[in-house]
């Protein structure tokens, strides 16, 4: 899916937690996430601490989305 | 660490007024079976029934199966850290009710169980269809939690293989298999021309019911770690998983693993079989980093030249299957893995998850998306309810005629990643 959406020129970035299978895959610009049953939340959190990490999960892709790469990149959470 | 298997062959199963074995014939109290299991109060109803080879039986949906044993001499006793004590096993004596089973059925515990048809093109995927199989039909009571429904049928198994194996314990036994691991040292003094060989056994430990116990820990809380061979024979490590049925590695598979069995043929003749890394494969990035550095950090630290991987499920699991092949080649160790192949009907697609220049060495099991039909049996055990929905099937996979169409991913043990089935690939 990564891979035909960025055929159609349309840039992709692929939130995932197993990082070396998004890389095999050949995704560009990847952001990893928390865990494969929960990859954009975590269950032990409190509801307003997992709220605020899904806001800075979904920053971080926009600002990947936002930058131009040479070739296979990961944004790692700051 | 020496184990002497001893191993009593039963050639069939009955329902008798005292449980024993006589002549090769394992007969079965089935009231007395009946009152220990469900002692648990999680537990609603039980109930045994007896399948055999050849019959026109279905077991379904099966989630384990267990060889009964029983420690006869040495420290401990079988399932340590869940029957009983946490000793260390593996040493001594132990007999082995070889030729039968214990399965558990009933309501499912989770989507991905299996079936079992002890007749037909079915029977031929699965080595539980030459078993005489003592089955377990467990129903939980009423709102019971889905983990503690795993659990209970879980030790089910445990307690009726222990149960039926006591009836052994003072038997001769007809064969005798001996299996030795020296300490480290001396077990590379030994044999110092041979190249010396590991087992890097990977256990499924996904968590939500994908899991696997090692002397009672949640194998997902380790770290990598090294095991006598022989603990393994003594139910060092047992399954509580419900993942897909095809290449899950029952508690079976775990007493009788092909490779650890394989190796100790070759020891010393071929190869020096060094001993066992036990490692996992959890759902967090970090900990299959960790892990897979911890493999091969322990496989160079024993100053081996080959090791041979096996992997338990699919999908991540692939990911860390790839990072122990690709961090144990780095440290100029080869390896072979065991995996099986989700390539999709047509055997067309890519077959697994992950992939490195590495893995040039590969085992296959199978490919899990193959279709196959079995016909209707004449008699079910456990329920037909599941069949569309459970790994493999799919919406009218179950036929008014009772035959079933699925991938063989349905069937329990079919492309298991120990190499415990008949079917594989050559290529060059």
């Amino acid at each position: 899916m990564v891979k035909e959406v960025e055929r159609a020129g349309i840039p992709v970035v692929h939130m995932c937690t197993v990082v070396p299978i998004s890389l095999t895959v050949g995704a560009n610009r990847i952001v990893p996430t928390i865990a494969i049953p929960h990859p954009l939340g975590d269950p032990k959190l409190e509801p307003h601490e997992e709220k605020a990490l899904r806001r800075k999960l979904v920053e971080r892709a926009l600002e990947a989305l936002e930058t131009e790469v040479e070739g296979q990149t990961v944004f790692e959470m700051k | 660490m020496r184990l002497e298997l001893g191993h009593v062959l039963i050639k069939d199963v009955q329902f008798g007024s005292e449980t024993k074995i006589e002549n090769g014939v394992l007969y079965v109290n089935k009231e007395e079976l009946i009152k220990l299991i469900s002692e648990d109060e999680h537990l609603a109803s039980v109930d045994v029934e007896i399948a055999k080879p050849g019959e026109s039986v279905r077991i379904t949906p099966v989630k384990d199966v267990v060889e009964p044993r029983v420690k006869v001499e040495g420290p401990g006793g079988v399932f340590p850290g869940i029957l009983s004590k946490v000793d260390v096993v593996g040493s001594g004596k132990t007999n082995v009710l070889k030729g039968c089973a214990v399965m558990t059925t009933g309501k499912i515990v989770g989507f991905q169980e299996g079936i079992v048809d002890m007749t037909g093109p079915g029977a031929e995927y699965t080595p539980f269809s030459k078993t005489n199989n003592v089955v377990l039909i467990c129903q939980p009571v009423e709102g019971l939690k889905q983990h503690d429904h795993e659990r209970a049928v879980r030790f089910a198994g445990f307690k009726a293989a222990a149960y039926l194996a006591e009836a052994a314990k003072s038997l001769t036994p007809d064969t005798v298999e001996v299996y030795e691991t020296l300490p480290f040292l001396e077990g590379i003094k030994k044999y110092p021309d041979l190249p010396k060989i590991g087992y890097v056994q990977m256990l499924q430990t996904q968590g939500l019911l994908h899991d696997t116990y090692v002397y009672g820990v949640d194998a997902k809380q380790i770290v990598p770690t090294i095991i006598y061979p022989t603990e393994v024979m003594d139910g060092a490590i047992v399954s509580g998983n419900c993942v897909s049925a095809c290449d899950k590695n029952t508690t079976y598979h775990q007493l009788n693993n092909p490779v650890i069995h394989d190796l100790y043929k070759e020891h010393g003749k071929t190869l020096n079989f060094v001993g066992v890394i036990i490692t996992n494969e959890n759902v967090y990035l970090a900990d299959k980093e960790r892990s897979s550095n911890w493999s091969a950090k322990l496989a160079e630290y024993l100053g081996l030249d080959g090791v041979i991987i096996s992997q338990e499920g699919f999908g991540n699991p692939d990911t860390d299957l790839i990072m122990n092949c690709k961090k144990i080649e780095a440290k100029g160790i080869k390896t072979v893995i065991i995996t099986d192949e989700y390539a999709g009907r047509d055997g067309a697609s890519q077959s697994l998850a992950d992939a490195d220049k590495a893995a040039d060495a590969v085992v296959t099991g199978g490919n899990a998306n193959e279709i196959i039909k079995l016909p209707a049996m004449d008699k079910v055990i456990g329920t037909l309810d599941y069949i569309d929905t459970i790994a493999g099937g799919f919406d009218g996979s179950l036929a008014e005629d009772g035959s079933i169409t699925v991938e063989i991913q349905a069937i329990t043990g079919a492309t298991n990643e120990m190499g415990f089935n008949k079917m594989s690939a050559k290529g060059f």
